[in-house]
C-alpha cells in the first residue's frame, strides 16, 4: 500500500521565554531580544500514514499532538526532519475560522473556501451540497454573527468537508453539533475512506479513535511510543494511564 | 519564482478577502461607501481654512491648465498622501489582528497585508474619481493624463505595499511598530508637500546654501523623501496638466520596485514563522 503522508524524524522546539522583550525599548536596553530555554515539543517524530486509511494521533494532554497536527497542516515548520504528502492536503484545526461576522452566509461560504484553497467555479459547484449539509439553508443570507454556534459551527465544518483534498487532516472538532450532524460528520468521513482519500485525526475520545481508525499512533512527551493497529495501540496506552494512576 | 507562482495561485483569496474588507467596513451603516470620502473632505475644508485662509499659502497657478483654486490643489497631493497613510497604518497590523487565522489555516500569508493595500486602494480609486470629476467641472482638461495617473496609482499602491509587508512582520515581533508609525506618519506627512508648494523649500534651501559648507542643500536631503516625487508626479498630471518631470518620475519607478521586492523579500524571510512568534 502507497503512503499518503511521510513523516521523518520531525523535531519541533518551543522556546519558553523567561524574558521576553517585544517590545524596542526593552530590546535595547537589555541588548537582546530574549531569554529563553528550549522545550522540544516533538522529537524524533517517523511513520507514515498509508494512502486510503484514518489515522489517528493519541495521547495523553501536552504530548505533542497538536503540534506535529499542526507542522502537518504546514503552521508550524518543523526545525529539524521531514514531512512529504502524496495529494492535496487539508487541515480542519478549527471551524468558521475567517468567518466575518458582518458577511452573510453565502459571502463566507466563499470567504473560507478560498482560504481553505478553493476556486471560485469549485465553491459554485459545490455550493448547494455544502448548504445542504449544514443545514442552515434558510439563513444562508443572514449575517453570520446572528447565527447560533451550532449553525456557526456546522456551517464552517461543511464548507471544509467540501475542499475534498486526499489528505484531511482534523484536530478534535468533532466534539461540536448535535448527535445527528456528528453522525453525519462520521458518515462523510466513511464516503472519504471508501474514496480512497486519507484521514489523519486527533482525538481524545477512544470510543470514536475504535470506531474510525485503521491504524493509530500514540504520542507522549514529543516521542512515538507506539504506532500500529487500533485496538493493541489503544490498549497499550489505556493500560499506561491505569499504572499512572 | 516559485513564490510568484504561489502568489498567482491566491489571487482569488486575495480578491475576497479585499472583498471583506471593503463591504464588511460600511456594512449597516446608512452612507455607506460615501463615508470613505467624508475622511478627507473633513481635512481638506480644515486645511484650507487654514492655510489657504489665515496663513495665505498662495501654490503656482496649474501651468497650463491656470487652475487657481487651493482645496483643489491640495486634494491632488492629499488623496495620494492619505491612501498611502492609510495603508501603512492598517497594513502595520493586518498579520496581528488576523492572528486566529495564521494559527488555525495553512494559506499564503502576504495576502493578509496586501488585501489591506487593495481594499484602500479600491477606496482610493472611488476618491479620484470625484476629484477628476471635480476637476474637470471647473475646467481642468484631465482627460488624456488619466491613463498614466492610474499607472502613477499603481506605483505608489506597489511602493506603500513593499513598506507595509515589512511593517507588518516588525510589528509581529516589536509590536510598538504600530505606535511608532502613528508618530511617524505625522512627522512625514510635514515633510511631504501636501499644504505647502515645494517653491517654498527651494526658496529656503536656496536662501541656506549648502549645509555646512557642504554641497549638499536642504532641498537634497528633502528629496530623500520618495512622497516628494509622487505628490509631485500627481500634480503635475492632475492639476497642471502637463507631462511629468523625468527625474520625478523616474523617482517613483525605483522606490515603487525597491520598495515591493524588499518588502516581499522580507515577508519571505519571516512568513514560516509567524504562526509561533504570534
Amino acid at each position: 500500500m502507497s503512503e499518503a503522508v511521510r513523516i521523518e524524524d520531525v523535531s519541533k522546539k518551543f522556546r519558553l521565554y523567561h524574558e521576553r522583550n517585544q517590545t524596542l525599548k526593552s530590546a535595547i536596553m537589555r541588548r537582546r531580544r530574549s531569554v529563553h530555554e528550549d522545550f522540544w515539543a516533538l522529537q524524533d517524530v517517523s511513520f507514515s500514514v498509508p494512502q486510503g486509511s484514518t489515522f489517528g494521533l493519541i495521547g495523553s494532554n501536552g504530548s505533542g499532538k497538536s503540534t506535529l497536527l499542526k507542522c502537518l497542516a504546514k503552521i508550524y515548520w518543523p526545525d529539524k526532519g521531514s514531512i512529504a504528502y502524496d495529494g492535496r492536503m487539508a487541515a480542519l484545526l478549527e471551524v468558521g475560522s475567517g468567518f466575518h461576522h458582518e458577511l452573510s452566509g453565502r459571502e463566507n461560504i466563499y470567504l473560507n473556501g478560498s482560504i481553505l484553497g478553493m476556486s471560485k467555479k469549485e465553491i459554485d459547484r459545490k455550493f448547494d451540497e455544502i448548504i445542504d449539509f449544514s443545514g442552515v439553508e434558510k439563513f444562508i443570507d443572514q449575517p453570520v454573527k446572528n447565527y447560533s454556534s451550532g449553525m456557526y459551527v456546522r456551517l464552517g465544518f461543511s464548507v471544509a468537508i467540501s475542499v475534498q483534498p486526499d489528505i484531511l487532516i482534523v484536530d478534535e472538532v468533532l466534539a461540536v453539533g448535535d448527535a445527528e450532524f456528528q453522525e453525519k460528520c462520521f458518515a462523510k468521513f466513511r464516503d472519504y475512506r471508501e474514496q480512497g482519500r486519507t484521514v489523519v485525526l486527533v482525538s481524545h475520545s477512544m470510543g470514536s479513535v475504535r470506531a474510525m481508525c485503521d491504524q493509530v499512533a500514540w504520542l507522549n512527551k514529543g516521542h512515538i511510543m507506539q504506532v500500529g493497529e487500533t485496538a493493541s495501540t489503544i490498549a497499550a496506552y489505556e493500560k499506561s494511564l491505569d499504572l499512572g494512576r | 519564482m516559485n513564490y510568484i507562482k504561489e502568489l498567482l495561485a491566491s489571487r482569488e483569496l486575495l480578491v475576497n478577502l479585499t472583498l471583506r474588507e471593503v463591504k464588511g467596513k460600511y456594512r449597516r451603516t446608512i452612507f455607506g461607501q460615501l463615508w470613505s470620502l467624508a475622511n478627507p473632505l473633513a481635512a481638506m475644508l480644515v486645511y484650507t481654512f487654514v492655510f489657504s485662509f489665515i496663513f495665505q499659502i498662495r501654490p503656482d497657478k496649474g501651468d497650463p491648465s491656470g487652475l487657481n483654486i487651493f482645496a483643489l490643489w491640495l486634494l491632488c497631493g492629499l488623496l495620494p498622501w492619505l491612501f498611502f497613510s492609510n495603508v501603512l497604518s492598517l497594513g502595520v497590523s493586518s498579520l496581528v489582528s488576523n492572528a486566529a487565522l495564521i494559527q488555525k489555516v495553512y494559506f499564503s500569508r502576504v495576502v493578509l497585508p496586501l488585501s489591506q493595500v487593495a481594499a484602500r486602494a479600491f477606496t482610493w480609486l472611488f476618491e479620484m474619481g470625484v476629484l477628476v470629476v471635480a476637476l474637470a467641472i471647473v475646467g481642468s482638461f484631465v482627460w488624456p493624463w488619466l491613463p498614466l495617473v492610474l499607472v502613477v496609482m499603481l506605483l505608489l499602491a506597489l511602493f506603500a505595499a513593499g513598506v507595509a509587508l515589512a511593517l507588518a512582520v516588525m510589528n509581529v515581533y516589536f509590536r510598538d511598530t504600530e505606535h511608532f508609525l502613528t508618530i511617524i506618519l505625522q512627522i512625514w506627512m510635514y515633510l511631504t508637500p501636501i499644504i505647502y508648494p515645494i517653491s517654498l523649500v527651494e526658496t529656503q534651501s536656496h536662501n541656506v546654501g549648502g549645509i555646512f559648507g557642504t554641497p549638499i542643500t536642504v532641498l537634497d536631503l528633502y528629496s530623500l523623501n520618495p512622497m516628494v516625487h509622487f505628490v509631485q508626479v500627481f500634480r503635475e498630471l492632475l492639476y497642471d496638466n502637463r507631462w511629468p518631470s523625468g527625474d520625478a518620475m523616474l523617482a517613483c519607478v525605483l522606490w515603487a520596485i525597491g520598495s515591493f521586492t524588499l518588502g516581499l523579500i522580507i515577508f519571505r524571510r519571516n512568513e514560516k514563522g509567524l504562526a509561533e512568534a504570534l
